[in-house]
């Protein structure tokens, strides 16, 4: 037990808390503090770029509807997803998560920097307001992707659009290093790397993935910029540049940052089912380590976007095998997940709920993500409805959904009071059963060839469309019931007490809200978190949470 | 922060120490990688293009950069024997050291004033080609780095004199030094794609 005996440098180095208003709430260097922000802007963030998703589906309930000009639905769609990827399921999943249970999972009283987590938060409304401002002077029409040459024939909002993109990017790259620092120096004495919580293992390789790939694609909005303002010729074909180098850079970010927004949903995953089946979780290293193969393959398999983009063949075939490949570390944690619920005591409480919910949609999603990977098919469903589909049953199916759990699991730590369970399950319902009438007819009309991008389409598609827009509105409409869930929680929500659900991670060892330093005493940690059914391996934690029992 | 530093007992600082030295680290590789952003479109735009340099781009002159790489490396061997000087509380020496490193990346930022005039003279801009895209957005990152590298320099040296760096405590110093053999380093790659391979 060598490990054990690491020497309490820290433990007794406590900052002074803050005591104006500003340093509380405003700019405070307190993680806790800092994730709720983060939890406020990035959904304020999703409830504007879901209205444009609302817009955009008023405008296709017809075929040739005149709800939104044409320009105006390309600035809608372009928006909507540069927002929901970069102002909503990133920040939400590393920014609000990651700061809010990183350094309680790992028994730490902040991060490593605190003053840098305060300062990308704070790039992070600038970025937004520059995103959505950028309607004032002409939003981006190019999609989320902005490829040139179109996105340099746009007018100045693509400029912010990459301000924008670049602020967050800044921002993530410094909340990546800070997490990677503070998960490799500040575990707690014995929580050896496989003792770790596996969200921590989650968010470990997410940070990974976040400093590097996104200083990539910082360079490449500089020169977009560059070269929209100053007109350097780096992508305009006609002075010699090339697009495609504009596609490889883009998404050798851009696939890592799908890790980036799944990795963290498959940490919160991790951490619901044991605790809801009441069973050691199934695989504890095949699922941390799967992480890691994960995040390595991630930047292996960028150019499977490129298909339709002229791609030598001997450059296609292994791309395409790798896509395929990195299917398998993900099939792991799935199987891992299913054999842990296996024979479990389930409690089927919301999180839990979320989770299988999340479970079904999401192995979906990853079953159409086989069919694109394969080049043959991906050039026939590439410019069609079957890519969205897809692509919302992996973000959508997969991290809103992993996010919804997160939150009804860590609620009760974040703001001391339960969630109505009624409400939940109603929202659950509604939302599970919207989304997938919502997305699900989209794999077959994008199947029989409706194309993806274009405000108007052939009258066949039309019922569909319909009732792909009525169901889209009743899954706007469900967010709502969270909404007054959480806001009902303040005030008449029941009191939750420091583990609710009886879980054995070190969060649940201290009062909800966790007190200023977290932790009286750094906790000296014995053995991994989820062996159900034995003691608490934790020394140094006050005996009342040791012997706290679940109350669902 | 300063005079919270100083209320640091050595446990804390030598954990306060290693966690800085890691997340510089981690910046290092993430500043490393927008160069190789910027190298893999350089080196794609290149192979790409049927001719190169594109016609009518008068290159960049190897001599004169040469000349200019030397400077840089120099100022390098200049760092780490400041550095050398420190740790052994030879602090003359180190001022001396730290003076001539600040000299040489001064004068490498010099030489690089004069060559952009030469190329702007000879009508290659950073906007008449790929070349001159890819050349003067490569150079300029890195002289900017380099420019910041003396401006970082310029203040750890002050604060060495103000006697903020004791000989068991000076992570300034260190990071200071690691940001300077970086830029050296990476410079490395850009003359030899740059102006080596022609």
């Amino acid at each position: 037990m060598a490990v054990v005996e690491v020497s309490h440098a820290t433990s007794e180095h406590i900052h002074p808390p803050p005591e104006t208003f500003v340093q509380k709430y405003v700019f405070s260097f307190d993680h806790k503090v800092i994730a709720v922000q983060y939890f406020i802007t990035t959904g304020l963030f999703f409830v504007l770029a879901g209205l444009l998703a609302e817009l955009m589906r008023a405008q296709l309930a017809g075929p040739n509807n005149h709800v939104l000009s044409v320009t105006m639905y390309n600035q809608a769609y372009s928006v909507h997803g540069s927002a929901m990827v970069w102002l909503v399921i990133i920040p939400v999943l590393t920014g609000a998560f990651g700061n809010l249970i990183m350094p309680l999972q790992i028994g730490a009283r902040d991060v490593a920097f605190p003053w840098l987590n305060m300062f990308s938060f704070w790039l992070f409304p600038p970025a937004g307001i520059l995103l959505f401002g950028s309607f004032l002077l002409g939003a981006p029409e190019a999609g989320w992707t902005e490829y040139p040459p179109i996105s340099l024939q746009e007018p100045a909002g693509t400029s912010m659009w990459c301000a924008a993109i670049f602020l967050v990017g800044v921002s993530s790259t410094i909340t990546g290093l800070n997490f990677l620092v503070t998960i490799i120096k500040m575990r707690a004495p014995g929580m050896t790397w496989t003792r770790m919580p596996l969200f921590v293992w989650a968010t470990a390789v997410t940070a990974f993935l976040s400093f590097i790939a996104t200083a990539n694609l910082s360079a490449a909005l500089l020169a977009l910029f560059i070269e929209r303002t100053f007109n350097v010729p780096y992508y305009d074909p006609s002075r010699g540049g090339s697009p495609v180098v504009w596609q490889h850079v883009f998404w050798f970010y851009s696939h890592p940052a799908v890790y980036i927004m799944v990795l963290p949903a498959f940490g919160i995953i991790s951490e619901i089912i044991p605790t809801f089946a009441r069973r050691p979780i199934f695989g504890y290293k095949a699922i941390a380590y799967s992480s890691t193969a994960i995040g390595l393959m991630s930047f292996m398999v960028w150019a499977h976007h490129m298909f339709t983009s002229g791609l030598a063949q001997w450059v296609q075939l292994p791309f395409m095998i790798l896509t395929m490949a990195i299917a398998v570390p993900t099939g792991v944690k799935i199987f891992s997940w299913v054999a842990t619920l296996w024979a479990g005591k389930i409690r089927l409480a919301s999180p839990l709920l979320f989770v299988l919910g999340f479970l079904s949609t999401f192995t979906f999603g990853g079953i159409t993500g086989i069919f694109l990977a394969s080049v043959p098919a991906d050039i026939h469903e590439h410019a069609t409805y079957f890519v969205v589909a897809h692509l919302h049953y992996v973000l959508f199916g997969g991290s809103i959904f992993g996010i919804f759990a997160g939150l009804y699991y860590w609620w009760p730590k974040m703001t001391g009071r339960m969630l109505d369970e009624r409400l939940a399950k109603l929202h659950f319902w509604t939302m599970f059963v919207s989304f997938n009438a919502t997305f699900l007819p989209m794999h077959w009309i994008g199947l029989f060839g409706m194309p993806r991008r274009v405000a108007t389409y052939d009258p066949v598609y039309g019922g569909t469309n319909l009732f792909i827009s009525i169901s889209a509105f009743v899954l706007g409409a469900s967010m709502l019931i969270f909404a007054y869930n959480a806001l009902r929680s303040a005030k008449h929500g029941e009191l939750a007490g420091p583990n609710p659900w009886g879980a054995r991670t070190l969060e649940w060892m201290i009062p909800s809200p966790p007190p200023y330093y977290n932790f009286d005493r750094i906790p000296i940690v014995l053995a991994a978190p989820y062996d159900y059914g034995q003691p608490l391996p934790y020394r140094d934690v006050a005996p009342e949470y040791l012997a706290a029992v679940p109350r669902f | 922060m300063a005079s919270h530093a100083v209320t640091l007992n050595d446990a804390q600082y030598e954990e306060q120490r290693d966690h800085r030295l890691l997340g510089f680290l981690f910046f290092l590789i993430s500043d490393c990688i927008i160069f190789s952003s910027f190298i893999f479109t350089y080196l794609y735009l290149r192979s790409a293009a049927p001719v190169w340099p594109p016609p009518g781009v008068t290159p960049a002159d190897l001599y004169m950069a040469g000349v200019n790489s030397i400077v840089l490396f120099g100022s390098g061997a200049t760092m780490h024997f400041a550095m050398e000087s420190f740790k052994h509380d030879k602090h003359l020496r180190f001022y001396w050291w730290m003076m001539a490193t600040i000299l040489l990346g001064s004068m490498f930022l010099g030489g690089q004033a004069i060559e952009y005039t030469n190329l702007i003279h000879e009508n290659t801009l950073w906007t008449t080609s790929i070349y001159g895209s890819s050349f003067f957005s490569l150079t300029g990152l890195h002289g900017f780095h380099v420019f910041i590298g003396v401006c970082f320099l310029v203040v750890v040296l002050n604060q060495t004199l103000s006697g903020t760096y004791t000989k068991t405590r000076y992570f300034g110093l260190t990071a200071a030094s690691l940001y300077w053999h970086f830029v050296d380093v990476i410079w490395v790659a850009l003359f030899s794609i740059l102006y080596v391979w022609r």
